[in-house]
């Protein structure tokens, strides 16, 4: 697993970028939830850390698609591909990120938050 | 040239009103540097709400962002140096995104995203947001300055109003700031943007050319206008029940105005494009953007109390008033602006002693210029 960081560090509605195999984007979009994908957009390399949270979807602050933190699948074009998504658990207040390997999806109700 | 007798002060030579190179000079040394009134900050009420304006050569954005706050930068990318917006008027929702390679940038101009921007780990976003320009909120009105280091605006812009009304506080009673806009009309005059200072500053036309408004200020017929003086407001005719077109009755005085300023008419001038005309139950606030030498953009808004605005009443006769007033004087200004480059006019025109006010106006206007 790799440690992102404090809990208490990432505000509500904001993101941080790690760096693992290739980059991947922390979401909390509540109190006690927190997702990851991949950061870069599959439509244009754009960050998508440096999108605008809204529920559980993250826009693209290039074209504006926007991903469903849970699925990584997006709304509508311009992307067409979805991103990957990552396992975050949470413990102690620390985050971690399990990366996951293949192209599979990990489901929302398996983020582990301690 | 000859000398003029004592009666009569000169004006600006004719190439003053005709030269593009002088409008040129003006931009740089007078729109450019001084505070410029852009919006009334209500045009823009909610985040992502943005107004785009012209400012001496340059186009400027105004947005109001996330948290509410009010932002000007200029409306150019930093990447290319498209223009991002092209409308006069609209709304964004995260960001400021440019439509030539989404350089994006977010309310407050800083560089959010770009295309591959993440791989560009040595691009500082904040050295690449949007050029950030001078703003500051007064009497309701946004304005700003492009100059680096912007003149007081205590000593200009507050200073203008309190040297024609005799204090900085008589001003506070009219609350513009929280007045509602009850109508906007936009005038697209052909005439240089001096020509129509001036005429704002005198009454020695309103005889002749404003029926209407000398019936409701009668002073007006001796030609004397309200910027001659310190502190006078021009009382209203005995028979007049409010400033309307036909002098009856219009909305009650606001309610901080007091005894000695209900019933009369105060006119004030900002150099160089702001004027403001205060009556009893509403404010008339002019601005101008002067975009050629032969071409000014006036905007003029009519602004009440809300809850006149927000009762639906009828707005005709007070609007009406000012409208007839602007146009008769716009057209005045319009049948000036040809003959500016008559050999008639090489030297300019004079001003009769009711106009030897403007004078100040244009000595402002030679040392602007003089840098």
């Amino acid at each position: 697993m790799i440690p992102v960081g404090a809990l208490a560090e990432i505000p509500v509605g904001e993101a941080v970028r790690v760096l693992a195999d290739v980059p991947i984007a922390v979401f909390r979009v509540s109190d006690d939830t927190v997702y990851a994908i991949d950061d870069t957009c599959t439509h244009q390399k754009a960050s998508l850390s440096d999108g605008w949270v809204e529920g559980c979807a993250v826009e693209c602050p290039l074209h504006a698609s926007c991903f469903d933190l849970r699925t990584g699948v997006p709304d509508g074009p311009p992307a067409r591909t979805p991103v990957r998504t990552h396992q975050v658990v949470v413990v102690d207040g620390m985050v971690y990120l399990r990366v996951s390997t293949g192209a599979g999806q990990v489901r929302a109700e398996e983020t582990e938050v301690a | 040239m000859t000398i003029a007798p004592p009666s009569l002060i000169n004006t600006l030579p004719g190439s003053s009103y005709a030269d593009p190179e002088v409008f040129a000079l003006e931009q740089e040394r007078i729109f450019e540097s001084s505070w410029f009134a852009v919006a009334r900050a209500a045009d823009m009420p909610t985040p992502g709400k943005f107004r785009t304006v012209q400012v001496g050569r340059e186009s400027v954005l105004l947005v109001r962002d996330r948290r509410g706050v009010l932002r000007a930068h200029l409306n150019v990318c930093r990447h290319r140096g498209a223009r991002l917006c092209t409308e006069p008027a609209g709304e964004v929702r995260n960001a400021v995104r440019c439509p030539y390679h989404a350089w994006t940038y977010g309310l407050d101009g800083s560089l959010i995203a770009a295309p591959n921007l993440a791989e560009m780990a040595d691009v500082d976003r904040a050295e690449y947001g949007l050029r950030p320009v001078h703003l500051r909120e007064w009497l309701g009105a946004v304005w700003v300055c492009l100059a680096q280091r912007p003149p007081s605006f205590e000593d200009t812009v507050m200073g203008a109003v309190t040297a024609r009304l005799g204090d900085a506080d008589t001003v506070e009673a009219w609350g513009i700031d929280r007045l509602e806009l009850g109508r906007r009309i936009v005038y697209d005059v052909a005439a240089n943007w001096k020509l129509i200072v001036e005429n704002f500053m005198e009454c020695y036309h309103c005889a002749t050319i404003h029926p209407e408004l000398t019936e409701v200020l009668p002073e007006f017929a001796d030609g004397f206008a309200a910027q001659y003086y310190v502190g006078h407001g021009a009382a209203f005719a005995e028979d007049a029940h409010g400033f309307t077109i036909d002098g009856g009755a219009s909305f009650p005085t606001l309610s901080a105005v007091d005894d000695a300023h209900d019933r009369r008419y105060y006119a004030i001038t900002v150099n160089p494009q702001v004027f403001i005309n205060l009556v009893p139950d509403h404010v008339i606030f002019h601005r101008m953007y002067p975009l050629a030498v032969d071409r000014t953009v006036v905007e003029c808004d009519w602004l009440f109390a809300p809850e006149v605005v927000a009762g639906g009443a009828d707005l005709s006769r007070s609007v009406e008033l000012f409208h007839r007033v602007n146009q008769q004087d716009f057209e005045a200004c319009e049948r000036c602006q040809p003959n500016m480059t008559s050999r008639v006019y090489d030297a300019g025109g004079v001003l009769v002693p009711s106009e030897h006010h403007i004078a100040a106006f244009h000595h402002w206007v030679t040392e602007k210029l003089a840098g």
